[in-house]
C-alpha cells in the first residue's frame, strides 16, 4: 500500500493537486462536508420517520422517496470528492488506520441504506403495515445513524492518525 | 479577555490532551452537518425544489428543533476549540469571516420572520412560495456553504497549539484489548 501510495503521488493529477494544495485541498474538503451535511440530513429524516418523531403525515415510502435519491446522490458526491482527496494526498489517506476503518463503516452504512430501500420497494404493503412499527427497524434506524456519526469521526481522525498509536501504519513509516 | 480564556483550566486540559481536540472537531462536524442538512431541507421547500407536497409549517415543526439542538452542539464545541488558542483564532481572517457569516445568517432569519413568516397562513400548503421566501432560502444556502468553507479554511491558516504529533498516546490499544505487541 505504501508503494501504491507513493506511485499515486507521482501521477500528474496528484501532482496537480499537490501543487495547488493551498486552495485545492480546503476546497475539496468543503464540498465533501456539504455532501456529509446532505447525507446526515437525509439519514436523520428517514430515521426520525421510522422512529415516529417526524414526517408522521407521510408514509415510510413517501419519506424514503423524498430523501433516498438525495442520500444516494450525496454519497456519490462524497465518493468523488473523497477520491480526489486520496489522489491529492495518497500517503496521508491510504497509510492511515482511520481511513480504512472509515471505509469499512461507509461500506456498512451504504449496504444498509441500499438493502433498506430495496426491501421497502419490494414489500411496500407489508412494510407500511407491520415492519415500519417493529422495534428491530427502530433499533436499526438508531444504529445506522451512529454508523454515519462514526464515519464522520473517523474522517476527521485521518488528520490525527497518531491517536491510534501502533495501530496506525503511519507510525511505522 | 482572550488571554484569560486560553489560560483557563478547560482550555489547558484540551491543549494537553491528544484526543480532546480531534473529538471536539468531530462533534463539530456532526453538529454542522445536521445544522446545514436540516436547514437545506427547509430552504429547498421554500425554493419549491423538494417536499412541495408538505406544508411549510409542518416542515418547520419537524426540522427546526433538530437544527437548534445541532447548532447548540456546534457552538459549544466551536467555543471550546476557540478557547484553546483564542488570540490566534480571533485575529484569523477566515474566523472573522465565519463569524460575520453567522451574523448574516441570523439577519437572514430575521428577514424571514418579519416578512414571509407573517403571511405564512396564506401560502403554507401551496407549492408556490413568496419571492422574499425564495430570496431568504437562496441566501441561507449561500451563507451556510460560506460558513463551511470559511470554517475549513481556519484549520489551514490558524496555527493550532496542541501537543506535538510525535508524542505517544496515553492509551495503548494493544494493552486495552490484551493483544500481542
Amino acid at each position: 500500500m505504501n508503494q501504491f501510495a507513493l506511485w499515486l503521488a507521482s501521477t500528474p493529477p496528484s501532482v496537480f493537486i499537490q501543487e495547488h494544495n493551498a486552495w485545492a485541498i480546503p476546497a475539496i474538503q468543503s464540498v465533501h462536508i456539504v455532501g456529509i451535511a446532505l447525507v446526515m440530513g437525509s439519514v436523520l429524516m428517514i430515521d426520525l420517520r421510522i422512529l415516529g418523531l417526524a414526517w408522521t403525515d407521510s408514509t415510510l415510502r413517501q419519506t424514503t422517496n423524498r430523501f433516498g435519491p438525495w442520500l444516494t446522490g450525496s454519497l456519490w458526491l462524497l465518493l468523488a470528492t473523497g477520491l480526489l482527496m486520496v489522489v491529492g494526498e495518497p500517503v496521508r489517506e491510504l497509510v492511515s488506520f482511520s481511513f480504512w476503518l472509515k471505509m469499512a463503516l461507509v461500506a456498512l452504512g451504504a449496504v444498509v441504506a441500499i438493502s433498506f430501500q430495496r426491501a421497502l420497494r419490494r414489500h411496500e404493503q407489508q412494510w407500511e403495515r407491520t415492519v415500519a412499527h417493529s422495534p428491530s427497524l427502530k433499533l436499526l434506524a438508531v444504529v445506522t445513524f451512529f454508523v454515519w456519526i462514526g464515519v464522520i469521526f473517523l474522517g476527521r481522525l485521518i488528520a490525527y492518525d497518531h491517536v491510534w498509536g501502533s495501530w496506525s501504519p503511519a507510525q511505522r513509516l | 479577555m482572550l488571554e484569560w480564556l486560553q489560560r483557563t483550566a478547560v482550555a489547558i486540559s484540551i491543549r494537553d490532551s491528544l484526543y480532546t481536540f480531534p473529538v471536539l472537531e468531530s462533534i463539530h462536524v456532526v453538529g454542522l452537518a445536521l445544522v446545514f442538512g436540516t436547514i437545506a431541507i427547509l430552504d429547498l421547500r421554500l425554493l419549491g425544489v423538494a417536499s412541495t407536497d408538505r406544508p411549510v409549517s409542518r416542515l418547520m415543526a419537524d426540522l427546526l428543533k433538530w437544527t437548534w439542538a445541532a447548532f447548540a452542539l456546534t457552538a459549544l464545541t466551536g467555543g471550546l476549540m476557540f478557547s484553546t488558542n483564542a488570540l490566534v483564532y480571533f485575529h484569523n481572517t477566515f474566523f472573522r469571516a465565519k463569524m460575520l457569516l453567522l451574523v448574516l445568517a441570523a439577519l437572514n432569519m430575521l428577514v424571514f420572520e418579519l416578512t414571509a413568516r407573517k403571511t405564512l397562513g396564506r401560502w403554507d400548503a401551496g407549492a408556490r412560495t413568496p419571492p422574499i421566501a425564495k430570496v431568504v432560502a437562496t441566501m441561507s444556502i449561500l451563507i451556510w456553504v460560506g460558513v463551511i468553507v470559511a470554517g475549513r479554511a481556519i484549520g489551514f491558516t490558524a496555527t493550532r497549539t496542541t501537543v506535538p504529533t510525535d508524542s505517544q498516546p496515553d492509551v495503548n490499544f494493544e494493552d486495552l484489548l490484551g493483544l500481542p505487541k
